[in-house]
């Protein structure tokens, strides 16, 4: 491949009036033009009814955001990282609420996981906490949606849930303000924000 | 038999409702949750992601953390930008380690995840290519564990190599992973190459971890606030 | 006659819930994109795929692109990255070469005929280049993009870009010495 002359270049960038070109140099600059042309020709299919298909479906992510409260609410039924609850109708959550309450169960019927879901139990002690939750990716990091207990007032923090197959990241927030990984997760990795600070790192198992 | 049929009319009511409308997008999510000031940038860093063919989950969900734990908006950017960097070395070793099936989403988070662990990129690389058709994430959080412990990264990776060809496939490699971890801490002291070799020797009948007992789940998550 | 409405007006249109609108986008960039594609994968077929692909992810993440003045740009990045991606799971060499598109022209066969060999000769010359030339030059060329669009698709710095369309020039030109 020998290099082109310059002036050509210049041409062919609209920086110089091909006009101004040397004979044997303006028949390279007709003949690129020229190939170019035939490279224009409009494409005789067209995408447009498949593509608009696929938006129409369900399948479709809307590229919409729907406002405050509602959303919330929305997300908690519907979000692909909520626990649980969101995977099954809306509408089987109000009839085993009052089931629940007709039959006077204690706490609730206990969560059976389903084909691609798991179990993950969260224990920590923090004695003389006042509340411990789990806050992590599969809630979206949200505050208040996974509170553990201590019944026993032992200093003992428990809870279980259903999650998604697969990884999580997760912390403990002790008393509302306080960061921990937990310590028994036995796996960790770090945040990414530059302090060192790393979160516990779950991996849930049909 | 009367409340019975209000729950049944309450629950017929319900269903009729339409279907639930689809996940909000990226920004959406975003909204109110993060600094506004990050708003913008974050924005453009995950539509860097949408035009490279990037997952875009990873990225939102460390801006989700990041606003959650009040980190200042120049290091919760630089996080979810970092978070871009390793989307994209995911990638190249995703596309590297299997040439001839397309990048999958999935596939490119479990190993931007397993690069975040720590694990060294041409080990990654090499446990992919070794099985080009499983799902990575198994076995590169069990290389990543055994690392973590102390093992030697290519001692790790042939002992998974031979508990995969032993046929153990995907979370049954965690156990592998578990048992030389045990092996490590017996009582009288092990080397890491001796529990390595203790583990080998019992494959493919390592362990299986138990899983937690289902009555335990009495609770379950309440909705967001 | 009135203006059609500018792309941060669809956009608008589309977030606010009117999927439909998403229509006039697809009209408006879906002849260039396929046409980059189709240069880029040789084959009409798989352009179509990689488009429709581009196209879907981009409503999907169409919150995402607030410059809206550059929502082309955009567009084509992420087709480009598509093609990228086709081409990297193919074997070199294994570009395919479709049949030219027809040119309808009853009355001159002839002419027909030896523009349908001239557009194989400049579709195999092009087939023939690096990836990332073959991209710079239909961008500059093809699509008509300035050096600063091209930066914006691309990712890659101006000089960069004139760099790689200066070579693929040459190169075609090379190729091209079989045209009268």
């Amino acid at each position: 491949m020998t290099d082109i002359d310059p002036r050509l270049q210049e041409a062919l960038d609209g920086e110089r009036d091909p006009a101004t070109l040397p004979v044997g140099l303006r028949e390279a600059y007709v003949r690129l033009v020229a190939a170019t042309e035939l490279l224009r020709e409009p494409p005789a299919v067209s995408v447009a009814d498949r593509v608009m298909a696929e938006i129409r479906s369900d399948a479709a992510t809307s590229p919409t955001a729907p406002a405050g409260a509602a959303r919330r609410l929305t997300q908690w039924f519907t979000r692909p990282r909520a626990v649980t609850l969101r995977l099954r109708p809306a509408w089987t959550l109000a009839l085993a609420a009052a089931l629940a309450a007709l039959l006077l169960l204690p706490g609730g019927q206990a969560a059976v996981p389903g084909a691609e879901e798991g179990i993950a139990q969260f224990v920590g002690h923090f004695p003389g906490a006042r509340s411990v939750e789990v806050v992590g990716s599969f809630n979206d990091w949200r505050r208040g949606a996974l509170p553990l207990n201590d019944e026993d007032h032992d200093g003992i923090w428990h809870g279980a849930v259903v999650l998604p197959t697969g990884q999580h990241e997760y912390m403990f927030v002790v008393d509302g303000e306080r960061w921990v990984a937990d310590p028994l997760a036995g796996r960790y990795v770090d945040d990414g924000f530059g302090a060192g600070r790393q979160n516990a790192l779950l991996i849930v198992r049909p | 038999m009367r409340l019975v049929l209000a729950f049944v009319l309450v629950a017929s009511a319900l269903a009729a409702q339409s279907a639930p409308p689809p996940p909000p997008s990226p920004h959406g999510r975003l909204e109110g949750r993060v600094p506004a000031a990050a708003l913008p940038v974050i924005d453009s860093l995950v539509a860097q992601a949408v035009a490279e063919s990037l997952p875009t989950e990873p990225l939102v969900q460390k801006a989700l953390e990041g606003g959650a734990k009040g980190i200042p908006v120049d290091r919760l950017v630089n996080g979810v930008r970092r978070g871009l960097v390793q989307l994209r070395d995911a990638r190249a070793i995703v596309t590297r380690a299997t040439p001839t099936r397309a990048a999958v989403d999935g596939d490119v988070a479990a190993v931007a995840a397993a690069l975040a662990r720590g694990l060294d990129p041409r080990l990654v690389e090499r446990l992919m290519a070794a099985t080009p058709a499983e799902p990575p994430g198994p076995v590169l959080h069990a290389a990543a564990d055994l690392v973590a412990h102390g093992f030697p990264a290519d001692s790790a990776a042939d002992l998974l190599r031979t508990a995969q060809q032993e046929g153990l496939r995907g979370t049954r490699l965690l156990d592998v992973a578990v048992a030389a971890s045990h092996e490590l801490q017996r009582e009288g002291g092990r080397t890491p190459m001796e529990a390595l070799a203790r583990v080998r020797a019992m494959l493919p009948n390592v362990p299986v971890a138990p899983p937690p007992h289902p009555r335990a789940v009495t609770r379950r998550a309440g909705p967001g606030s | 006659m009135r203006d059609a409405p500018s792309d941060a007006l669809v956009v608008a249109q589309v977030l606010g819930g009117d999927k439909e609108a998403f229509g006039i986008i697809i009209r408006r960039y879906e002849p260039g994109l396929l046409r980059f594609a189709t240069r880029m994968l040789g084959s009409p077929d798989a352009a179509a795929d990689a488009v429709a692909e581009s196209l879907v992810r981009a409503y999907r993440h169409l919150a995402q692109c607030r410059d809206l003045e550059h929502l082309k740009s955009w567009l084509y990045r992420i087709t480009g990255n598509r093609c990228r991606s086709h081409l990297g799971r193919r074997h070199s060499g294994d570009v395919p070469l479709d049949d030219a598109p027809s040119i309808a022209d009853p009355v001159d066969t002839w002419a027909v005929l030896e523009r349908s060999e001239q557009v194989a000769l400049v579709e195999r010359a092009l087939a023939g280049l690096p990836e990332e030339k073959r991209e710079a030059f239909v961008l500059k060329h093809v699509e008509g993009m300035s050096y600063e669009e091209m930066s914006a698709v691309t990712g890659a710095r101006i000089p960069t870009l004139k760099m790689r369309v200066h070579r693929a020039r040459e190169a075609l030109l090379a190729a091209l010495k079989e045209l009268v």
